[in-house]
């Protein structure tokens, strides 16, 4: 009797939760699923089912398929990036804990990960001018060549990986902290004895015991990566001076079919495959990580 | 001797539960309307606009808010489509909200309002026109963004040119005298600024003004339908004309400042706008010698109203009488004199600003025969334009076009394919 009660309790307490979670993540999901399958202007009271028409369209965009390719090389591009700076920075800040500015270090890192975007971005644009930035500035300084870094197909993209990259770098430090800390020092007090450097410890032991973290930083960085909107946007953006060239990212085409253009339905078939997409990565990345970790 | 008598907790709660009914009473009575805008810059004439209904309106509370233009249309797209909660005055281009108004989504305008829409003392039928569909007002005019050549009077002197250009040929002549180059011949100051970069229906919006003067439209009317008008010998020339200026003649490179900033900053020579930028110069390049003139064939002109959606009928009726008394003539020639942007009320006298501000007759003295268009209320407009932009920005960009014409025309080519594509997705393409 009192553990059918404690059962009836543990699962009134949850209903809440499952309740919020239903309605503020599955609804929107299921929804953005049965809207794909409509055609929808937004405004008119009339939805028109239209099948799998909206996704053949998106196939034969070169818009959407523009935005796909830089999406993913922003998405990758990110990702390797973070990884072994993050992991890099971390075991170099791990070394550096008995130090006194080690907090200041951890601070330092993290800090671009809660500063606000846009403005983060904005001060990114400055150092990226052309004409202005600061970035040209040293290159011509050390003989270089001035790059327009927005203007440049090639270089715009390279522009919004390394401002992902510094903006996720801090979260990634952080877990990666974490992970340095729970390995065992037994193993690497061997390591030492059989006359191990610092740089082999670290390259042939916490790499691959850093393993699990490594997994989970991958997917939180490609998600974001995936995500990537702001920057694309504020880095082109600008009305009466110099706007650089507009990298289409997805989550920007979706936007700007929905709330623009007024297609909503297409808008939300670019969101499945955009869903789709981060969902087979992230079982691709569990599972590549999972069969080598037990190797 | 005095007593002083001391309230306990309980009474203090109750004394600041009183205050805060009181308060919450007072505010119940005020009125609250909100105003929607997507130029910034108009923030103070719409506050000065509050201002002067205070008399009639005591109570009434005005909440400004502006943002940039292309968050703007998102938030109204999003709002309407959900519903506003309070009486909002929405500031709309003409054509955007026709898409509004077709689906039930923004009240036709009461009768007092649309009888001062009407009269012909107040609008012209080219105005009146934009806030009507179907014979019912839904809006109030308000002011234009119309475009002309914007020059810098020192550095035409310093080139020895005399008076601004007059064709598309001398633009071509005048931004290669006026380029300012480095040692090594990178343009520093562009000789004509045009919009290279950058995203949205702005660049291609711009593309149609340049391609107008060539005799060409980016969409052309058939009927009530519409198909691509710009794989032709006007838009051959227009592209043409952006190519050679970027690649060919090089007065000007993409990565350059441009636009309004730039004139005022000297980095440019010339460059085509809107009447905003005298106001932004006044207040941000007190010092530059510059003067307008007329382009050579004539210009868009984007009528902007004043909309009401949302609130209870007596809010409503507070957001209209807004709109009217945003088309008083202190408060237009106020905008005129302070913001830039040219109101579309006539019989109002403007000459006091035009006599201390000659830069404004470009947008006002216009000849009989200039002609001025404006972008089809189509619902399909903002995606044609940024597909189209899309294309441009790419064909800007490309060196190995510059003097081929037939690459040229076939990116023109491919570009009226995919507009035409949506014009026939949308039932609205012209045979």
């Amino acid at each position: 009797m009192l553990r059918r009660k404690k059962f009836l309790f543990a699962i009134l307490a949850i209903i809440p939760t499952f309740v919020i979670f239903g309605w503020v993540r599955m609804f929107p999901i299921i929804e953005t699923l049965r809207l794909s399958m409509y055609d929808w202007n937004l405004l008119s009271k009339n939805k028109t089912f239209v099948g799998f028409s909206n996704f053949s369209q998106l196939f034969r965009d070169d818009q959407f398929l523009d935005a796909l390719t830089n999406t993913a090389i922003i998405a990758f591009g990110a990702m390797a990036v973070t990884i072994p700076v993050s992991m890099a920075l971390a075991g170099v800040i791990y070394h550096r804990t008995r130090s006194r500015f080690a907090g200041f270090y951890e601070t330092a890192v993290f800090i671009p990960h809660v500063v606000s975007l846009v403005p983060a971005a904005m001060a990114w644009k400055w150092i990226f001018d052309a004409k202005l930035g600061p970035l040209n500035a040293i290159i011509m300084s050390l003989g270089g060549e001035a790059q327009a870094w927005l203007f440049d197909p090639v270089l715009s993209v390279i522009c919004i990986i390394l401002l992902v990259s510094w903006q996720t770098l801090g979260y990634a430090v952080l877990i990666y902290l974490v992970g340095f800390r729970n390995l065992p020092k037994s193993v690497y007090e061997a390591a030492r004895l059989d006359g191990a450097s610092g740089i082999q410890s670290f390259l042939f032991m916490s790499v691959p015991l850093l393993k699990p973290i490594t997994l989970y930083v991958s997917v939180v960085t490609l998600i974001s990566g995936f995500n990537v909107y702001a920057q694309a946007y504020v880095l082109a953006s600008d009305t009466q001076g110099a706007p650089g060239r507009l990298v289409r990212v997805l989550v920007l085409d979706m936007l700007e079919n929905s709330f623009q253009n007024f297609r909503v339905g297409y808008a939300a078939a670019e969101a499945v495959i955009l869903l789709s997409i981060v969902l087979v990565l992230t079982a691709v990345q569990f599972s590549l990580l999972r069969q080598k970790g037990g190797n | 001797m005095p007593s002083h008598k001391r309230y306990g907790p309980l009474g203090k709660t109750v004394t600041l539960s009183a205050g805060l009914m009181l308060a919450g009473s007072i505010s119940a009575q005020a009125q609250d309307i909100v105003v929607w805008g997507g130029f910034p810059e108009l923030t103070d004439y719409y506050e000065r606009v509050a201002e002067g209904m205070s008399d009639d309106y005591p109570d009434l509370n005005v909440i400004v808010e502006p943002i940039g233009l292309r968050d703007h249309e998102k938030r109204v797209a999003l709002a309407l489509s959900s519903g506003l909660d309070d009486a909002t005055v929405l500031e709309l281009i003409g054509s955007t909200a026709n898409r509004y108004i077709v689906n039930d989504l923004l009240p036709p305008a009461p009768s007092g309002v649309a009888d001062f829409v009407n009269d012909g003392e107040n609008f012209e039928p080219f105005f009146r026109d934009t806030a009507t569909v179907d014979g019912s007002v839904y809006g109030v005019p308000l002011f234009r963004g119309q475009g002309a050549l914007f020059y810098n009077t020192d550095m035409l002197a310093e080139a020895g040119l005399d008076g601004p250009p007059t064709t598309m040929e001398e633009y071509d002549d005048y931004a290669a005298k006026l380029t300012q180059r480095d040692e090594g011949g990178t343009p520093t100051v562009s000789g004509w600024s045009l919009r290279l970069s950058g995203g949205g229906a702005g660049i291609a919006e711009k593309f149609w003004i340049n391609m107008h003067q060539h005799g060409g439209s980016v969409l052309e009317q058939v009927g009530d339908k519409y198909r691509a008008g710009y794989a032709n010998e006007a838009g051959l020339a227009a592209l043409r004309q952006y190519v050679n200026a970027v690649s060919g003649d090089k007065t000007v490179s993409i990565d350059m400042p441009a636009d309004a900033a730039a004139f005022q900053r000297g980095q440019t020579a010339m460059f085509i706008r809107e009447s905003w930028v005298i106001g932004d110069t006044e207040k941000k390049a007190p010092d530059l010698n510059y003067d307008t003139a007329l382009l050579p064939r004539g210009s868009i002109a984007l009528p902007v109203n004043l909309y009401v959606s949302g609130g209870s009928d007596k809010a409503q009726e507070a957001a209209w009488a807004f709109a009217i008394e945003a088309n008083k003539p202190e408060h237009l020639i106020w905008m005129l004199d302070n913001v830039g942007w040219l109101p579309n009320r006539v019989g109002v006298d403007y000459s006091g600003v035009i006599e201390a501000k000659p830069q404004f007759s470009a947008f006002v003295d216009l000849p009989e025969d200039y002609e001025l268009f404006t972008l089809p209320s189509i619902e399909p407009i903002n995606e044609i334009l940024t597909r189209f932009a899309a294309k441009l920005t790419e064909a800007f960009a490309d060196p190995s076009l510059a003097g081929d014409d037939e690459a040229i025309m076939a990116i023109l080519e491919s570009s009226a394919e995919e507009t035409n594509a949506i014009l026939d997705r949308a039932g609205i393409l012209a045979e």
